[in-house]
């Protein structure tokens, strides 16, 4: 019933990530000393609601031109030049919102402007017109799983020859359509996320993120080594209860991991059932292995994730010194779904890879193997 | 060169005058009971032009749409401040391929949704043909918009198609073809002009994303 892993290497000539607690480097300082990016305000930004866990980058409240802009712009200030956006050198863009807080912008302001950035395309054709990219620019969007199908189709198009080096940019910001909309799912509410923590009620945040990486087929220290994916089609939110898309998408990113010991950066958004659901498989596949989550601070980024972690994870890798050290799921408390899961950091040595996992609407599953030098 | 074989070309291609309502009396024996009452236009004629395709876990599936779930946006829109969770769920990309394949509870390996425009045909297909899955179902479609529509941020037209992309070429009705080469872009069909081509048995040829493609039938 598995699908095999992609094994196919890449890799990372450079990665960053926005967060509100800075870039990939302040974000896994943050992490470390156990900081939240959440904090409580109102579901529909100006329009008010129930005060709900955000990690926002400013006011949630669309603007125009639209108020994601700026700091992707920033962001991009640290891709390394290339002729991008050119056949060889495609760029990759995955998010799941895009500009849709432009939509409910225009439905509350009536400005037509809005409407300008509210498609997909529209929001990164904005994107492109101002990076001066060309127009080999793929758009993917599964949802909170979209990173990882970017950073796999980079690999594809960098092993067939068809490109020399790519660009994967991922951005999901939040407006009053995506937080109404968990909040109507009443998994967006009042409680900060604690991922993992056995409780009584589940409970997410959300989070602005963007983050970058450019593949490459050079030998680099870094390396995204494998991808793995599944979509049970069981339900639109939720798994199936016998862990099967959880259990398929693990064996295929073990199987291409072999004897490596990892540490594995969860999906962990605070939801009970997935929650438990994944950290018991991942204990089962990867027996011993530390498992962490950092959307208890960051709240999910949603399309972007997978790549804004990555970032994370690779900040906190290359960290100074020998005593280089992993945040612990941020928000976690004991007791946990199981024993594997680390509340404090830990340190990096004598691992020879991670695993990076992300799921999505519809059970969609996604996780990368990360190694290096 | 790198191609694939199309088998199963099925194309949608409805009247300006139906809506989902009326796509849902017309597939009605398409779909089951359940999961008929809660699709939306697109996702009825992504199903449709579907029907009859068995889909394994080993299969992987690419689906293309500029605007994607555009009703359910609109109407998403609308429920606020008491936002619906239901057309919240529907409303996100790629919520018509999953009302099928959820109705259908029929897992697939690897989806890779799309949501580009000038080049959104060559982009899918070229996901598709780098796909190692042995069965790729390809799929497209855009269901026509109201109000977005009248700001010319949606589809003017509402229509699907699907193919079965494998590497076999008996009983194929047509064959895709990419040859890579340093060739400048030409202008790519939009989905809409590829969908025509899927339903006329229509060739196609262009050049783009560093090569030279090729629609061909049997």
């Amino acid at each position: 019933m598995n699908t095999p892993a992609d094994q196919l290497p890449a890799g990372i000539e450079a990665c960053d990530c926005l967060t509100p607690l800075g870039d990939a480097t302040a974000t896994a300082d943050a992490l470390l000393a156990g900081r939240r990016a959440l904090a409580l305000a109102p579901v529909l930004g100006r329009d008010g609601g129930d005060l709900v866990p955000l990690a926002l980058t400013g006011p949630m409240d669309e603007t125009l031109p639209p108020r994601w802009l700026p700091g992707l712009h920033r962001l991009a200030a640290g891709i390394p030049p290339a002729p991008w956006g050119s056949a060889r050198f495609p760029v990759i863009v995955t998010s799941s919102n895009f500009g849709v807080g432009s939509l409910y912008a225009f439905t509350r302001d009536h400005d037509a402007q809005h409407l300008v950035h509210g498609t997909p395309y529209a929001s990164v054709e904005l994107l492109r017109a101002g990076l001066g990219w060309g127009g080999h620019v793929h758009i993917f969007s599964h949802a909170c799983v979209t990173a990882h199908l970017g950073l796999a189709h980079a690999a594809r198009l960098l092993h067939a020859g068809l490109a020399e080096r790519v660009l994967v940019f991922s951005f999901d910001f939040v407006s009053p359509f995506v937080a109404g909309g968990f909040h109507s799912l009443k998994i967006l509410n009042s409680a900060l996320p604690a991922p993992y923590a056995r409780r009584e009620t589940g409970s997410i945040g959300l989070g602005d993120g963007a983050a970058f990486a450019v593949l490459t087929r050079a030998a680099a220290p870094f390396q995204l080594r494998a991808h793995a994916l599944y979509n049970e089609m069981f339900h639109f939110t939720a798994n199936q209860p016998d862990a099967g898309g959880f259990a398929a998408c693990a064996a295929a990113i073990a199987a291409a991991a072999g004897g490596r010991r990892v540490w594995i950066k969860g999906h962990g958004t605070g939801t009970l059932d997935a929650g438990r659901l994944e950290a018991e498989v991942f204990a089962r596949q990867f027996p011993g292995a530390p498992l962490t989550g950092w959307k208890g601070s960051l709240g999910h980024t949603l399309g972007s994730c997978g790549l804004v972690e990555l970032a994370v994870a690779l900040a906190a890798l290359r960290g100074p010194g020998s005593g280089k050290k992993i945040p612990g799921t941020v928000g976690g408390v004991a007791p946990c779904f199981t024993d594997t899961v680390a509340l404090a950091p830990f340190a990096s040595a004598g691992f020879d890879g991670a695993i990076l996992t992300s799921n999505a609407f519809g059970g969609a599953h996604a996780a990368m193997l990360l190694t290096h030098d | 060169m790198i191609e694939r074989y199309l088998h199963h070309v099925r194309v949608e291609l409805p009247g300006p005058e139906e809506t989902a309502a009326t796509a849902r009396l017309r597939l009605a024996d398409k779909f089951p009971r359940t999961a008929l009452r809660r699709m939306t236009h697109l996702g009825l004629l992504i199903g449709s032009a579907l029907d009859g395709v068995a889909l394994t876990p080993e299969d992987a599936m690419v689906f293309a749409s500029t605007f994607a779930e555009t009703r359910a946006l609109e109407d998403f829109l609308a429920t606020f401040p008491a936002a619906s969770p239901l057309l919240f769920q529907t409303s996100i990309h790629p919520g018509s391929v999953q009302q099928v394949l959820i109705g259908r509870q029929q897992p697939v390996g690897r989806l890779w949704p799309l949501a580009g425009r000038t080049r959104l045909v060559e982009q899918a297909l070229l996901t598709a043909l780098l796909e190692p899955a042995p069965r790729v179902a390809l799929v497209g479609g855009e269901e026509r918009g109201t109000w977005m529509l009248e700001h010319n941020v949606a589809s003017t037209t509402s229509f699907a198609c699907a193919a079965l992309l494998t590497r076999e070429p008996a009983g194929a009705a047509g064959r895709v073809a990419f040859s890579p080469g340093p060739i400048a872009d030409a202008a790519c069909p939009t989905l809409e002009d590829f969908t025509h081509a899927l339903a006329e048995r229509r060739p196609l040829s262009w050049l783009g994303a560093g090569g030279a493609w090729t629609l061909e039938w049997s």
